[in-house]
């Protein structure tokens, strides 16, 4: 059903776009009634599944409900830009979409922002179903060649790209019918700068007790260390490719020796005495407060230690053993 | 003798595995009785075995060969065969038999110190140590032996290298005592003033229910090693000091805190009268050299507390305060204390001014972070040894019979009462 589209136009794709429709797919599977647990989409992260067979089996009768919405944004000349979406009901009986309210919702985002058209639909899922045509078709009258937003709501963990997917329609003659069929096109993803920091902010979202400072430090930490190890990685595959490449197993490559030659000879960054002495002496301050990190903790931990084997084993227990609360 | 050539056919036989070296183990320790009175026949079949692969059935025969009084012609060879045995034998095996073990190690010392040649018996003890110890937090009864031979040898280092270990189980409270002070009198030897007051600490406020003379010995030789190293000593033991330690060591060491007392006032010339006048106590216990230290310590005190005044000081200055009887000696001094590290000073020869400065370590160098590093990891090593004796101690039943007395009678978020016991 999808090969490459031949119309031309070129996609671009705000991240509000994903975000809202992610959003809205959690939040009618987070408000079904059992919750459906995720065990029918993830791949192998489900662990918890191993002690509740019966509701991984349920949950794997039932999958995530589908939500349905529009997009809506600005095309000029070939470039079609989607800038936002909102939700619609799905009418199963009618295979088609809440009219009444999707001209509603219209006529208020034409207040707001003049310039936006509807320009299509979305859905989340796996892959274009035959049902959808029938959806789209229905849109065609508002915008004469609708655009089908499919994001994919599985995670899978081993996929770089986002999964999300645009289809356009096009006629095309099988079997000497012509058919309005789905083929997939590419796109971009087109940020503003607002938009930059709050995929920022939701990409770093922290745990529900996030205001407490050690969970904070643990977040910077981990950031920082998530970021040495993959610089440690792509160092090591480069070492790696330049020893095999000096013990023969690979065709020497110039070009690549001259950019690895030059990315050596940009550092060290700075090399001065001074330098030297501020950065061991702002290292040894740092390891000083680790090092009395380490006493408090171990002292806390001893302090406990000694309470408790006071109270085991102590022969002269205090006389009216209340304790003062905490 | 069927019995021993029955016993020695049945260790070669049965010194393989594992299996066999339990089936052996119960065997011998049936047979052990009649090893015992054929004890003076033995000696020859102990060529038959090798002590690296028959290590248990060895060390039976070895112990029951030796078990009766010993000559010193027999000793030599008996210290051979010792030493051989134990620097060959098996680990594994000997700790399934560890008490005849510590027996036979113990005839050995007393063998070797019988020959007055200890030097011969500290390589075979550290061996016997090592192989004892089921890690190296272990103290075992062997380790005040080894301590005992290297003082006697005046082979500190190899001693110097067992007490680098933090030791965390303990056989037996007499072998804490004795390792503790023989440990001290070691790192005294060696000059290493603050891990000798570590150990001797740890004598001095270690459980005991009454007072034992291996704590009266430390009590003594703590109260020296802090005044040459603290330049200060205070005669009331730390409150985790056993009651019966606190009420009685200081009737025992009685001239020692006079000393104490003495050195205290600052003054020199009364320090070597009291000195002189206790002298016969001091040698009978064989702590001269310490007090003469003390008294030589003194001096630097004295200097050191100058650092704390002047900025600068003439060298006939520092003599007078000090009561030495000349500058030059008061350069000795100065320059001895300069080279060991104990103040930062620069003597001007030309004047003869001597200038006190501040501690020149600036904490920005790479020995410093190694320093640093090696400190945390330490740390973090004694973190995770307390926390899992925290959790063992919280699951301890006794802990848990009485935990429940101690809390609140009411809940804090909802007014139930609360468990007064958990009953396991």
């Amino acid at each position: 059903m999808a090969s490459s589209s031949s119309s031309g136009l070129t996609f671009k794709l705000h991240p509000l776009v994903i975000v809202n429709i992610s959003d809205h797919c959690t939040r009618v599977k987070s408000q079904m009634n059992p919750p459906v647990t995720s065990a029918a989409n993830t791949t192998s992260n489900n662990t918890n599944g191993a002690g509740d067979g019966v509701v991984t089996a349920v949950s794997a009768a039932i999958p995530p409900p589908r939500v349905y919405g529009c997009v809506i944004g600005v095309q000029r000349g070939r470039t079609v830009e989607i800038f936002n979406s909102f939700e619609l009901l799905y009418d199963p009986i009618a295979h088609s979409l809440d009219r009444a309210f999707l001209e509603k919702k219209q006529e208020l985002y034409k207040k707001v922002f003049p310039h936006f058209y509807i320009l299509g639909w979305y859905s989340t899922g796996s892959d274009a179903e035959e049902s959808d045509m029938h959806i789209h078709k229905g849109l065609m009258d508002i915008n004469e060649s609708p655009v089908y937003v499919l994001l994919n709501p599985s995670i899978n963990p081993a996929q770089k790209d986002p999964p999300v997917n645009i289809y356009e329609s096009e006629l095309h003659v099988i079997d000497g019918i012509p058919q309005l069929i789905f083929v997939s096109s590419s796109y971009t993803i087109e940020t503003v700068e607002a938009e930059r920091i709050s995929v920022d902010h939701v990409a770093h979202l922290k745990p529900s007790d996030g205001g407490s400072a050690a969970t904070q430090l643990a977040a910077h930490l981990t950031g920082m260390h998530s970021a040495i190890k993959m610089l440690n990685n792509r160092v090591r595959v480069l070492h790696h490719y330049l020893v095999a490449m000096q013990k023969g197993e690979f065709a020497c490559e110039n070009s690549l020796l001259r950019q690895v030659s030059s990315l050596l000879r940009r550092l060290p960054a700075i090399e001065s005495e001074k330098f030297q002495d501020d950065f061991l002496m702002e290292y040894n301050d740092t390891l000083l407060i680790t090092y009395l990190a380490m006493f408090t903790n171990c002292s806390s931990t001893m302090n406990e230690l000694v309470d408790k084997f006071n109270t085991a084993y102590d022969r002269h227990s205090r006389r009216g053993g209340r304790t003062a609360f905490m | 003798m069927n019995i021993v050539e029955s016993v020695v056919t049945q260790i070669q036989g049965l010194s393989s595995s594992a299996t066999d070296i339990a089936a052996l183990h119960t065997y011998l320790k049936q047979a052990d009785e009649s090893l015992h009175t054929e004890s003076a026949r033995l000696l020859p079949f102990l060529d038959h075995l090798d002590p690296s692969i028959h290590s248990l059935g060895y060390l039976y025969i070895l112990d029951a060969c030796t078990s009766g009084p010993i000559s010193e012609e027999q000793a030599k060879t008996l210290v051979l065969i010792f030493a051989r045995f134990i620097t060959s034998c098996v680990a594994e095996q000997i700790r399934l038999a560890s008490d005849k073990f510590v027996s036979v190690c113990k005839r050995f010392k007393d063998q070797v110190m019988l020959l007055k040649a200890p030097m011969q018996g500290v390589a075979a003890m550290l061996s016997a140590v090592r192989k004892l110890q089921s890690s190296s937090a272990h103290l075992t009864t062997l380790h005040p032996e080894f301590l005992q031979l290297c003082l006697l040898s005046k082979s500190y280092k190899t001693g110097l290298s067992v007490l680098e270990d933090d030791i965390f189980e303990v056989d037996q409270p007499r072998d804490l005592f004795l390792y503790c002070y023989y440990g001290g009198m070691m790192c005294i030897g060696q000059k290493r003033f603050q891990k000798a007051l570590e150990l001797l600490h740890n004598v001095v406020t270690a459980p005991m229910s009454s007072i034992n003379a291996i704590a009266v010995e430390a009590y003594k030789k703590y109260i020296l090693v802090s005044l040459i190293h603290q330049g200060q000593f205070s005669t009331s033991l730390p409150k985790y000091a056993s009651s019966a330690a606190q009420r009685n060591l200081k009737n025992f060491c009685q001239p020692y805190i006079e000393l104490a007392n003495s050195y205290s006032t600052g003054k020199i010339a009364e320090l070597e009268t009291y000195v002189q006048t206790s002298r016969e106590k001091f040698e009978s216990d064989n702590n001269l050299g310490l007090v003469k230290q003390v008294l030589s310590s003194m001096y630097k005190r004295n200097i050191q507390r100058l650092t704390q005044t002047y900025l600068t000081l003439s060298l006939q200055d520092i003599a007078n305060t000090v009561q030495l009887n000349s500058p030059k000696e008061a350069e000795m001094h100065v320059l001895q204390m300069i080279q060991d590290g104990e103040i930062y000073a620069t003597i001007n020869q030309k004047d003869g001014m001597v200038r006190f400065l501040e501690d020149p370590e600036q904490y920005k160098t790479c020995e410093m972070i190694k320093h640093i590093d090696s400190s945390i990891q330490r740390m973090m090593e004694l973190s995770k040894k307390l926390t899992t004796m925290d959790e063992l101690m919280s699951c301890d039943p006794l802990y848990l019979a009485k935990a429940g007395r101690e809390r609140q009678r009411f809940d804090f978020d909802d007014f139930d009462t609360v468990p007064q016991k958990f009953n396991i």
